[in-house]
C-alpha cells in the first residue's frame, strides 16, 4: 500500500513538473490581464509573415483586443530593426509580412528572432513578446502506384547552404475544404521517418472536387517550437467533378423574366387579356356613344 | 331622398352644379397647393441627390413612402365598395355617395402610382419594370393591377359623369365660360338618346362587375408584396383578407369624412341626409369590427406562440418603441370609432365625421406599423451594421413628400369637386322622378 502511494505521488509530481517546464512555441508577455503573442508563419514557401495577437483575460475567457498598435522587430527592439507596424483587428490579430529590405538578412541567416512590442500609449503597460525560429521550408509530393495514392511531405531546414529533411517532425496532412481541412487518412498527424519523410495513403476517393475534379492537398506544421507554422498546398486531380443540376436555366418562379413557368404565364396573361379586353371593349363603347351623339346632332340639324 | 319631393328638377340641378370657390375654398386650395409644392420641392431634392436624402437604409428599405402607398391603395377601394357593390346589390340610398367615392378612388390610386415612382428613386427606370419585368414577382403583379384599377376607376367616373356633363354644358350661363370648352370636349357628344343610355347603363354594369375582382386583386396583391417575403409580422396566410378588410374600413371612413365636408361646404343637407350617415355608420361599425377581428388574428396568434424570431417585433409593437403608435392605431383607428358609431346617437353627421377622421388617421399609422417595424426585425441577425440602422425615422424630405402626396390627393378631389357635381344630378333627378307619385 505504502509503495503504491509513493508511486502515485511520484507520477503526480512528475506530471506537475512536466506542465511547469513545457514551453509554448511563442513566448507570451502578460501585463496585468493582457496577453501579447507572436507567431511565425510561412505559407507556400513564399514571403513569411509574423502574426501578433492581443487578448485580454476576462474571467476564464480570453477576449480579442481590437485596435492595438504593435511594432515587430528583428532580433531586438531598435529602430533600425523595425520590420513593420500593425494594428490588431477585431479578432485581435495583426500581421507584418517580412519586407523586401529584409531579404539579404533572410538569405544570410538560418535562425531568426522576432520581437513584438506594443506602444505604451495603447496599452497601459507596454507589452513585449518574441519568437525564435529556424529557417525551413515544407514540400509536398504525391505518388500513385497500383491504385494506391500516397502523399509525402518533408520539412527541410537550412543547414549551411543545403536544405536537410528534418526527422521525427509532426506534419498534418489534409484536404482543403471550404470551412477547414479534412484528414487524408485515418490519423490527423503523421510523424516523419528516419529519412525525414512523412507519408500517408490517400483514402478519400469520392471527395467532391472542382469542376475538373481537382482537390487541394495541404501539409502543415503547426506551432512548432523550432520552426513555427508552415503550410504548403498542392492541387491534384483526385476528386470527383460534381455534376451540378442545371436547374437555374429551367422555367421556375425564381428564374429570369423570360423563363417564367408556363402555367404562371398562362394564368397571368389570361387574366390580363380578360380584364384589359373588357377595358378596351368599354373604350370602344365610348366611341360608339360619341358616334351616336354626332349622328343625333346631325339628325337634329 | 324623400325630402326632395317638393324640389323641382331645376332646383336639384341648381343645387348640385359645381360651385365656384368661396374665400374658404380658395384658402383651402391655396394651402393644399403650398403643401404639394413643398413636397414637389423635396422630391426635386431627392432627384438631385438620390435616395440618400431619405433615412431608409439596408434594413428599412421600405419606409414612409411604401406605408403611404399602402394607405392610398387601401382608400382607393372605396370606389368599388360604394359604386359597384352598392349598385349590384341595388342599395337605394347610394346615389349621393357614388360620385364622392369615385373621386376619392381616382385621386388615391393616382397618388399611389406616383408614390411608388418616388420610392423607386430613379423615375426614368419605371419603363424597365415593363421591359424587363418578371411576371413571377408580386411587385410586377402590383404594377399591372394598379394600372388596371386606375383605368377602370377613371372609366367608371367618366361614364357616370356623361349625363351631368351635358347638364353642365346646358347650364353654361350659370357656370361661366371658364370650363365650358373642357365640358364640351369631355361630353359634348352626349345627347341622352336611348341608344346612348343603353350602352352607358350596360357599360356601368360591366364596370361594376369587373371592378370588384380587380379591387380585391389590388389589395390582395399589395398584401402579397409583404406576405410572400419571409419576415416577422408579414409571414401570414391571412394577409390578403386582412388588407381587404382594412381597405374597406378606411375607404368607408374616407367617404364619411368627404360626405360631411361636402354637405357642409356645398349646403347639401337635403341630399346627403342624416339617413345616409346612419346607413354609412352601420357599415362603418361592421367594417371596423371585421378589421378588428383580423387584427386579433394577426397579432394574438403569433403573440400566443411567441416564436423567438417574432418576439422582438411583437414586443416592439406591444410594449416597445412602437407601442404608443400601435395602441393609437388600434384604439383610434378601430375601437373608439366602433364605440362612437355603434350607438344611434353616434351615427349623426358630426360624430360620424369625427369617427371617420379617426378611422382615416388610425389607418395611416396602421400602414406605417405594417411596413416599418418588420423591416427593423429581419430573421437574419444584423451583423456589423451601424446603430442607426436599428431605428428609422423619416427625413424631412420623406415627410415633405408624404405630406405633399396627401395634399395632392385632397387637391385632386377638391379640383374634381370644383369641375364636376359631387352628387350625380342626372341620377338624383331620375331617383326623384321615380319616387314622385304618378
Amino acid at each position: 500500500m505504502k509503495a503504491n502511494f509513493l508511486h502515485k505521488t511520484i507520477i503526480l509530481l512528475s506530471l506537475l513538473c512536466c506542465i511547469g517546464v513545457t514551453r509554448s512555441n511563442a513566448q507570451d508577455s502578460v501585463a496585468s490581464s493582457t496577453v501579447l503573442t507572436v507567431r511565425y508563419f510561412l505559407a507556400s514557401n513564399k514571403v513569411p509573415y509574423v502574426s501578433v495577437t492581443t487578448k485580454k483575460k476576462t474571467g476564464r475567457k480570453l477576449e480579442a483586443i481590437n485596435g492595438t498598435p504593435v511594432n515587430v522587430y528583428f532580433n531586438e527592439v531598435a529602430p533600425e530593426n523595425l520590420l513593420g507596424k500593425t494594428i490588431t483587428g477585431i479578432t485581435g490579430e495583426g500581421r507584418v509580412a517580412l519586407p523586401a529590405s529584409f531579404k539579404a538578412t533572410w538569405d544570410s541567416l538560418n535562425e531568426f528572432k522576432f520581437v513584438a512590442e506594443t506602444d505604451a500609449v495603447a496599452a497601459t503597460v507596454p507589452l513585449s513578446a518574441d519568437v525564435t525560429v529556424k529557417k525551413a521550408i515544407l514540400v509536398i509530393d504525391t505518388a500513385s502506384a497500383d491504385g494506391v495514392r500516397t502523399i509525402t511531405a518533408q520539412l527541410k531546414e537550412r543547414s549551411g547552404k543545403d536544405w536537410v529533411a528534418v526527422k521525427d517532425i509532426e506534419i498534418k496532412l489534409g484536404i482543403k475544404r471550404l470551412l477547414g481541412n479534412l484528414t487524408v487518412g485515418d490519423a490527423e498527424t503523421y510523424t516523419a521517418d528516419s529519412t525525414g519523410t512523412t507519408s500517408a495513403e490517400f483514402k478519400k476517393d469520392s471527395m467532391p472536387g472542382d469542376e475538373n475534379g481537382n482537390i487541394i492537398l495541404v501539409a502543415r506544421v503547426e506551432d512548432n517550437d523550432v520552426y513555427g507554422n508552415l503550410m504548403v498546398e498542392r492541387s491534384v486531380p483526385w476528386g470527383k467533378a460534381p455534376k451540378l443540376e442545371q436547374g437555374f436555366w429551367h422555367r421556375s418562379l425564381w428564374s429570369t423574366g423570360n423563363r417564367a413557368p408556363i402555367w404562371l404565364l398562362a394564368l397571368a396573361l389570361s387574366i390580363i387579356v380578360g380584364v384589359w379586353g373588357v377595358v378596351l371593349y368599354l373604350i370602344r363603347q365610348l366611341f360608339r356613344i360619341r358616334k351616336m351623339g354626332r349622328e343625333a346632332s346631325l339628325a337634329n340639324g | 331622398m324623400e325630402n326632395l319631393q317638393k324640389f323641382s328638377a331645376e332646383k336639384i340641378t341648381n343645387d348640385l352644379l359645381p360651385q365656384k370657390f368661396g374665400p374658404r375654398g380658395k384658402i383651402w386650395t391655396a394651402s393644399l397647393l403650398v403643401v404639394a409644392a413643398f413636397g414637389a420641392f423635396a422630391y426635386v431634392q431627392q432627384l438631385r441627390k438620390g435616395l440618400v436624402v431619405t433615412n431608409m437604409g439596408d434594413y428599412v428599405s421600405w419606409g414612409i413612402y411604401i406605408s403611404n402607398f399602402v394607405f392610398f391603395v387601401a382608400i382607393s377601394l372605396v370606389g368599388s365598395l360604394i359604386t359597384a357593390i352598392f349598385r349590384l346589390s341595388n342599395v337605394p340610398w347610394r346615389t349621393p355617395l357614388t360620385r364622392i367615392s369615385e373621386m376619392i378612388a381616382v385621386s388615391a390610386i393616382t397618388f399611389a402610382s406616383l408614390i411608388i415612382i418616388v420610392d423607386m428613386g430613379r423615375p426614368e427606370r419605371l419603363l424597365n419594370l415593363f421591359i424587363h419585368g418578371r411576371i413571377q414577382s408580386p411587385i410586377m403583379w402590383d404594377v399591372i393591377v394598379i394600372s388596371t384599377y386606375f383605368c377602370i376607376s377613371l372609366l367608371l367616373l367618366y361614364i357616370t359623369l356623361l349625363p351631368d356633363i351635358r347638364l353642365m354644358i346646358i347650364a353654361k350661363e350659370k357656370l361661366g365660360k371658364t370650363f365650358s370648352k373642357l365640358y364640351r370636349w369631355l361630353g359634348g357628344f352626349w345627347k341622352g338618346t336611348a341608344g346612348q343610355e343603353k350602352i352607358r347603363d350596360r357599360s356601368i354594369t360591366i364596370l361594376c362587375v369587373v371592378i370588384i375582382p380587380v379591387a380585391f386583386c389590388i389589395h390582395t396583391v399589395t398584401s402579397w408584396l409583404f406576405a410572400t417575403t419571409y419576415r416577422p409580422g408579414w409571414d401570414s396566410t391571412n394577409f390578403g383578407a386582412y388588407f381587404v378588410s382594412g381597405a374597406f374600413l378606411v375607404g368607408a371612413g374616407g367617404v364619411v369624412v368627404a360626405m360631411y365636408v361636402f354637405r357642409r361646404v356645398y349646403k347639401l343637407e337635403h341630399y346627403i341626409t342624416d339617413r345616409h350617415f346612419e346607413k354609412m355608420g352601420r357599415i362603418l361599425v361592421m367594417l371596423a369590427l371585421l378589421y378588428l377581428y383580423f387584427n386579433v388574428n394577426e397579432y394574438l396568434v403569433p403573440a400566443f406562440k411567441m416564436k423567438k424570431e417574432e418576439e422582438a417585433h411583437l414586443s416592439g409593437l406591444f410594449a416597445g418603441e412602437y407601442a404608443p403608435m400601435f395602441w393609437f392605431a388600434i384604439m383610434v383607428g378601430m375601437v373608439i370609432p366602433i364605440l362612437i358609431v355603434v350607438f344611434r346617437k353616434g351615427r349623426k353627421p358630426l360624430p360620424m365625421f369625427i369617427a371617420g377622421v379617426m378611422v382615416v388617421v388610425g389607418a395611416w399609422f396602421k400602414r406605417y406599423l405594417i411596413v416599418t417595424p418588420t423591416m427593423l426585425h429581419p430573421f437574419l441577425p444584423k451583423y456589423d451594421a451601424p446603430a442607426r440602422y436599428s431605428h428609422y425615422f423619416p427625413s424631412w424630405e420623406e415627410w415633405a413628400i408624404t405630406a405633399g402626396s396627401l395634399a395632392g390627393v385632397l387637391l385632386l378631389i377638391t379640383l374634381m369637386a370644383r369641375l364636376f357635381p359631387v352628387i350625380s344630378i342626372y341620377k338624383t333627378i331620375n331617383d326623384h322622378e321615380s319616387e314622385l307619385p304618378s
